[in-house]
């Protein structure tokens, strides 16, 4: 529960950033996040940043989108928080299970119901087997369950996929109870 | 203590000292279980400066000879002879006194520094014969001196055995640095000392491998929320975002010039094998198909490539002639195998397997024959490297969610533990001779 917190609390500083840099409004403004770590707050501007006087130059804006990329690749390590179940798989399989399929009709529906949102699907792999071969097959879950996604009506455009391959256990158990959590599609709302 | 990679500026300095050692092998590395070779590592001479390095020095030696099985270091409270600057300066050593305490080699050193620099004179005596077999000069920076060890160990050996040694090769690995859920990437020598931090993002940085010349590595990283691969220079940090084409990706080797870089590309959700050109922008598909092909590790003349491929319903090895359609499946044994890595003489390929509920490292010739095991152990033994010598392997053993980084001889006699002092350590990558 905490870590979706904080998951969420960066989530929330990284479209402030977003946000700032799209709306390329004035520095002041503009907050970024320390950090990614827990108890990360937002921060007030640097000192560099306030010596700038206020103007916007390009060179500004590409520290900021750098800061921006390095948020997302802390926040890539956390859980993200999910309105969807997630949907889970068999040991080096990557098909879809009947008991996966009520949760996909479910997003579905909710991005045929909202054309402007799209998704991003997270697929995980458990601890067993070789890391690198792991994220080869927690690519595949993400496309097998974009796949079906996209059977169900959904625009393919509005579907997008990473691998996390062994790297995030839902689970940090060594057990079977704990693999059959982590192997899993998860849906991300961008 | 953890470091950023510093540029290494060790320079040698080749002293043409007199030597009278010929051809003369001494000790036979093929043939184990033979009469160790006695040596006597007396504290070296520290002129001025930090004189911790007087036991430094020769206990980083006799850790590395030691680590052989070849040499038995006699207890330096045995020694009936003090070394002393004249030493070097033309005084004998009392070679009667070194053989009434067993030792048929001696090991003495002078340390001189000159600000953070310093200078190093090591010699090699043949106890018996009263003479010098090696004598090397080394300088550089003081914070290196282990790496001057290292390769007067390399010294030693070789004129024991005719064999280069690799004492001064070093393994890059992945782990959980103590806070935050990322990994990075870091780099330790094969003595176990020197651990420094190479990535610092906070993400997810994983599967390090060496490029020939072991100036720079090759990594995945997420550092920008997807997995791209970067190929970083370890004297200067600088780094380069590999082609971006397709999602996730991982370096799998070099090839042996160091012009490409073997990798899997997964494009709309298909891992396969791919050639990337560093010099120009140029990615060629080697091995594919409809299931997952990953990790390539390039055959040593750069002809073949072994990768893992599920083509037969589960992870198994496969070797491809890169410059025709040949492809045949190498491994036999087991359910699960994945993570091939070639020997530097490109007669063997280690990899992982699964037998009996449990992960083990296997060896077999590249056309399939021969399989044997290497290393299994109370736990899973996976990600297997070889050393450039082809004699070890590093690997990582897992259990329980408890990981370390070994070392073990190819033929399964020993292993020993390298690393364990941080969460989730995995994927070791062993550097060429440096």
């Amino acid at each position: 529960m905490k870590n979706m917190l904080v998951g969420k609390r960066v989530l929330v500083a990284l479209s402030v950033v977003l946000l700032a840099v799209a709306a390329g409004c004035g520095k002041k403004e503009m907050v970024k996040s320390t950090d990614g770590a827990p108890g990360a707050e937002m921060s007030t501007p640097s000192s560099a940043e306030t010596q700038a006087g206020g103007q916007i130059t390009s060179e500004t804006l590409g520290t900021q989108t750098a800061m921006t990329e390095a948020q997302a690749g802390v926040a890539a390590t956390m859980e993200k928080p999910s309105e969807f179940q997630d949907i889970h798989f068999d040991f080096d399989q990557s098909f879809i299970r009947e008991d996966a399929r009520p949760t996909l009709r479910t997003v579905a529906d909710y991005l045929k119901a909202n054309p402007a949102a799209s998704i991003l699907i997270e697929g995980h792999c458990d601890e067993r087997g070789t890391a690198e071969y792991n994220i080869a097959l927690g690519e595949r879950r993400a496309e097998s369950t974009k796949s079906y996604l996209v059977s169900l009506g959904v625009k393919a455009g509005a579907l997008s996929t990473v691998s996390f391959g062994e790297e995030k256990p839902l689970d940090p158990g060594h057990d079977e109870a704990a693999w059959a959590k982590n192997r899993r599609a998860h849906f991300v709302r961008k | 203590m953890i470091r950023f990679a510093k540029p290494l500026l060790l320079s040698l300095l080749f002293l043409c000292l007199p030597s009278v050692s010929g051809a003369l092998l001494y000790i036979d590395i093929n043939a184990p279980g033979g009469k160790l070779m006695p040596v006597a590592l007396p504290d070296f001479v520290v002129a001025s400066g930090d004189a911790s390095l007087a036991r430094g020095f020769p206990e980083a030696i006799g850790g590395d000879l030691g680590m052989t099985s070849l040499f038995d270091v006699l207890p330096r409270q045995a020694h009936l002879e003090r070394i002393v600057p004249e030493h070097f300066g033309g005084r004998p050593l009392s070679f009667p006194d070194w053989k009434m305490i067993g030792a048929e080699a001696v090991v003495i050193g002078k340390v001189e520094f000159r600000g953070d620099l310093m200078t190093v004179e090591m010699r090699l005596y043949d106890a018996t014969l009263g003479n010098m077999m090696v004598g090397k000069k080394y300088a550089g920076p003081v914070r290196q001196f282990r790496k001057m060890a290292h390769k007067f160990a390399n010294e030693v050996l070789y004129a024991f055995t005719g064999v280069r040694g690799i004492f001064d090769t070093e393994i890059a690995f992945s782990a959980r640095p103590e806070k935050g859920r990322g990994k990075e990437i870091y780099i330790i020598g094969l003595d176990g000392q020197e651990l420094r931090q190479v990535t610092d993002n906070r993400s997810f940085n994983l599967f390090p491998r060496w490029s020939p010349d072991a100036a720079g590595l090759a990594y995945t990283s997420y550092r920008t929320g997807v997995p791209q691969i970067y190929l970083r220079n370890l004297a200067t940090g600088k780094e380069r975002l590999l082609p971006q084409v397709g999602n996730s990706k991982s370096p799998g080797s070099f090839s042996p010039s160091g012009d490409f870089l073997y990798a899997t590309l997964s494009v709309k959700g298909n891992s396969d094998i791919y050639r990337m050109s560093l010099t120009g922008s140029a990615v060629q598909k080697v091995a594919g198909g409809w299931g997952i092909e990953v990790s390539p590790s390039v055959s040593p003349d750069g002809k073949s490539v072994a990768f893992v491929s599920n083509r037969s319903g589960s992870p198994q090895i496969y070797v491809k002639e890169i410059d025709s359609s040949d492809e045949r499946r190498v491994s036999q044994a087991g359910n699960y195998s994945t993570s091939p890595s070639w020997s530097p003489a490109g007669d063997r390929i280690a990899f992982t397997s699964l037998s009996g509920g449990r992960y083990s490292i296997y060896t077999v010739r590249p056309d399939g024959s021969d399989q044997r095991l290497a290393v299994s152990g109370s736990g899973d033994c996976v990600d297997p490297s070889f050393s450039p010598d082809g004699r070890y392997l590093v690997y990582t053993l897992r259990k329980n969610g408890y990981s370390e980084l070994k070392i073990g001889s190819v033929d399964g006699r020993w292993q020993r533990g390298l690393f364990k002092g941080l969460p989730a350590v995995g994927s070791p990558s062993w550097s060429p001779r440096q």
